[in-house]
């Protein structure tokens, strides 16, 4: 019977007010689940997207006897170390400060080291490749850009390589003229594969180099860098023989730790970091506060699900005497059933697409409060990071969550229904049309 | 009304106690009660709302039951509507004695056997009067353009094609009556039960009402079964059954007796009612 729904909107428009009342009780619930759910989803995969970006090896070697921070300009990074509250406030704390100090030197830039460390490294047991990098800040076609020499062969190995979508990865060499750029970085400055572009440390001269290829990360901030070989970025940048930062991969995925601090103790100078390590706890974090907001939003939508029992059966007991003519007419038990859960079942569409809306608005304005003001006053690397971590705070609104929201708030109004629902049908019709 | 044509199970054998001879005997039998009882309970106390009730009612007759309130009126009508079980004696509707129905086949004999037209009319408040008059037949399974058709019809009949998308709300009393009875036509039921349908009417809407519902007996057959204190209608009626304290006191024919007779028992009503 196709007018049971159209009998229920009617009857929920009777009664604007309570039904305002009802519908609000699930629209919180929701609303509170969409958020908490894109909030926890976006933090855990934009943190995941973050190490990899950063340090995109089971382990990282820097040099840490000292930081003069040549490629970050000062105070790049006021989210991260004063502690702004996302993510890795919360991984530094249950770290301990040392890691997340440690962890803040990827962020900064530190010195280099003698390349020499590298073969230091790779003779260590347990590890399988130990890849030397060298980043820097240099210009391409006299733009500013992230410069980092890799050694192509043994990168990939350590890193698992770039993601190249157009043209052709570095050839194995360390030396040449060849570049693969990230996507953002082409769209920005108009390159392409085969465009000739100069190279250099400053703005003004550098040599010429071809683009090869095109990279993609996914995030914005991965795709800002300029790829060379690395004996061609120590001449250009004047660092012979000098690297940035070492990936290390270890022979054995679970020892990764233990060969991260046999690096610390054994090499003088160098500071070895394994982000898993650190990013582990995180995630048990996030997953913690996932369940702990996942119980909240299932509360309040318990608590609406009340809400809409107790007005159902204010709203039978109203018709009382209609329930009792229904059955006068010949309606079945099933049919009376169907009339008042298709009222429920409105009650659950309209307060999920209310909870989704608000949910979402939640969701795409908490950056603003969160995060706008830290990036205002950097520059450079500084607002590309500072960027990274306003979306590292900013809650992913997917389709599966937004269809689970609305989902629960239907199933919630469909299964608070039931009983009233239940208790209509199952009236005695002739005490019902006694009611008065 | 064809469907109720079905069948005219023996007339004679249960005969309405005296005054069987005067009704029409051509006439096949849609209603039946046997020595009809209902006893309800009151904590330790059991009140026969009715007492060995035994009626015959005939295709296209209008039959008045009248008594004073608490009589049992409502109980015969809910008994022969299928609303509520006897607790003794039987309800036989075309045929069928309704003690062999179960629940769900109850619940289908009053849809397609049995139409209801109630004092305070009980339309859905939350359809229109169209949608009210095709609920029934949405029940039943009718195909929505079927329903639509037919209710429409059914609305110009009882003189509401112009009101058919108000609301009960927006409607009269008289009106609101008038698209119950609609409502009661829909699934083409082989009586219609009133219980005081001009209760609550202003004498002129009751006068219309009660030309609708000969119309129809004269019309399309329909038989009627109303529940009044109102002697106009009861002056109307084929046959009048006048209850007492769950028992048939007696039937009265009042096209046939005297008009002294017929006061008698307007005053008896009229007693009631004060
Ligand atoms: N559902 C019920 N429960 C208990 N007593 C009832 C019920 N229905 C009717 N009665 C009693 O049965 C008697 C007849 O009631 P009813 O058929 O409604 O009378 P009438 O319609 O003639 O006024 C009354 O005494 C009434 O109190
Ligand atoms: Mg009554």
């Amino acid at each position: 019977m196709s007018s049971s729904m159209g009998m229920a909107f009617r009857s929920l428009k009777r009664r604007r007010l309570r039904t305002a009342f009802t519908v609000s009780g699930i629209v919180v619930g929701v609303a509170l689940i969409l958020v908490l759910l894109s909030l926890t989803s976006g933090t855990s995969t934009r943190a995941n997207a973050l190490i990899n970006t950063l340090s995109p090896a089971q382990i990282t070697v820097v040099n840490s006897t000292g930081r003069t921070s040549g490629a970050v300009p000062a105070g790049g990074n006021p989210v991260f170390i004063g502690r702004g509250g996302g993510v890795f406030g919360g991984a530094g704390g249950l770290a301990g400060g040392g890691a997340a100090a440690t962890f803040a030197a990827l962020f900064e830039g530190s010195d280099t080291m003698d390349q020499s460390v590298v073969s230091a490294i790779g003779n260590l047991t347990g590890v399988a490749v130990a890849s030397p990098t060298l980043s820097s800040t240099g210009y391409v076609n006299g733009n500013a850009a992230f410069l980092t020499g890799i050694n192509p062969a043994t990168y990939k190995e350590a890193t698992g390589g770039l993601n190249i979508v157009n043209g052709t990865d570095l050839a194995n060499s360390t030396t040449g003229s060849q570049l693969v750029v990230g996507q953002i970085l082409a769209t920005n400055r108009g390159l392409s594969v085969g465009s000739v572009v100069t190279v250099g440390a400053n703005s003004t001269g550098g040599s010429q180099f071809t683009v090869v290829g095109i990279y993609s990360t996914g995030n914005a901030f991965g795709e800002r860098f300029a790829y060379l070989p690395l004996t061609t970025a120590q001449t250009i940048t004047d660092k012979q023989g000098k690297v940035s930062e070492v990936y290390v991969k270890a022979t054995d995925p679970s020892q990764v730790a233990q060969v991260s601090g046999e690096i610390t103790a054994s090499i003088p100078g160098v500071s070895a970091i394994a982000p898993s390590t650190f990013t582990g706890p995180a995630t048990a974090l996030a997953g913690t506060l996932t369940t702990f907001f996942t119980i909240i939003g299932l509360a309040a939508l318990l608590a609406g699900g009340f809400g809409v029992v107790n007005t159902m059966m204010m709203s039978i007991s109203e018709r009382t005497r209609e329930i009792g003519a229904l059955k006068a007419i010949g309606a079945g038990k099933g049919q009376i059933m169907k009339i008042f859960m298709s009222e429920a079942f409105l009650i659950g569409v309209i307060g999920g697409v209310a909870g989704v809306v608000v949910g979402v608005s939640i969701s795409l304005a908490l950056p603003y409060f969160t995060g706008a003001a830290t990036s205002s006053n950097v520059s450079g690397v500084g607002a590309g990071v500072g960027g990274l971590f306003r979306a590292a705070l900013s809650p992913t609104v997917t389709p599966g969550i937004v269809l689970l929201s609305f989902g629960l708030g239907v199933v919630v109004g469909v299964l608070s229904g039931i009983y009233p629902a239940w208790r209509a049908s199952r009236m005695d019709p002739v005490e019902a049309l006694r009611h008065v | 009304m064809s469907s109720s044509q079905v069948g005219s199970p023996s007339v004679g054998a249960e005969a309405p106690a005296s005054k069987a001879a005067q009704t029409p005997e051509a006439r096949p039998v849609v209603v039946q009660t046997i020595d009809l009882a209902k006893r309800y309970k009151h904590g330790r106390i059991a009140v026969a709302a009715l007492d060995g009730v035994s009626i015959t009612i005939a295709k296209g007759e209008i039959i008045g039951i009248v008594g004073p309130s608490g009589s049992g009126k409502t109980t015969l009508l809910n008994l022969i509507g299928g609303l509520d079980r006897p607790s003794n004696g039987r309800v036989i509707v075309d045929g069928v004695d309704l003690g062999t129905l179960d629940e769900g086949k109850l619940a289908d004999y009053r849809l397609k056997k049995i139409g209801f037209i109630f004092q305070f009319y009980n339309l859905m408040s939350t359809l229109t009067a169209i949608e009210n008059v095709e609920l029934p037949m949405g029940f039943a399974n009718v195909p929505k353009a079927e329903r639509g058709e037919r209710a429409e019809e059914l609305l110009k009949t009882v003189g509401l094609e112009l009101r058919m998308d108000h609301m009960p709300d927006e409607l009269s009393g008289g009106e609101q009556q008038r698209v119950a009875v609609a409502r009661a036509l829909s699934n083409s039921p082989s009586v219609i039960l009133g219980d005081e349908p001009t209760g609550d009417l202003d004498s002129k809407s009751a006068k219309a009402l009660m030309d609708l519902i000969w119309a129809l007996r004269r019309e399309k057959k329909v038989t009627f079964v109303l529940v009044t204190h109102d002697p106009i209608v009861v002056a109307r009626c084929d046959r009048v059954y006048s209850i007492r304290d769950g028992k048939v006191l007696r039937e009265i024919i009042p096209k046939t007796e005297n008009a002294k007779r017929l006061s008698e028992e307007e005053s008896l009503m009229m007693d009631t009612l004060y």
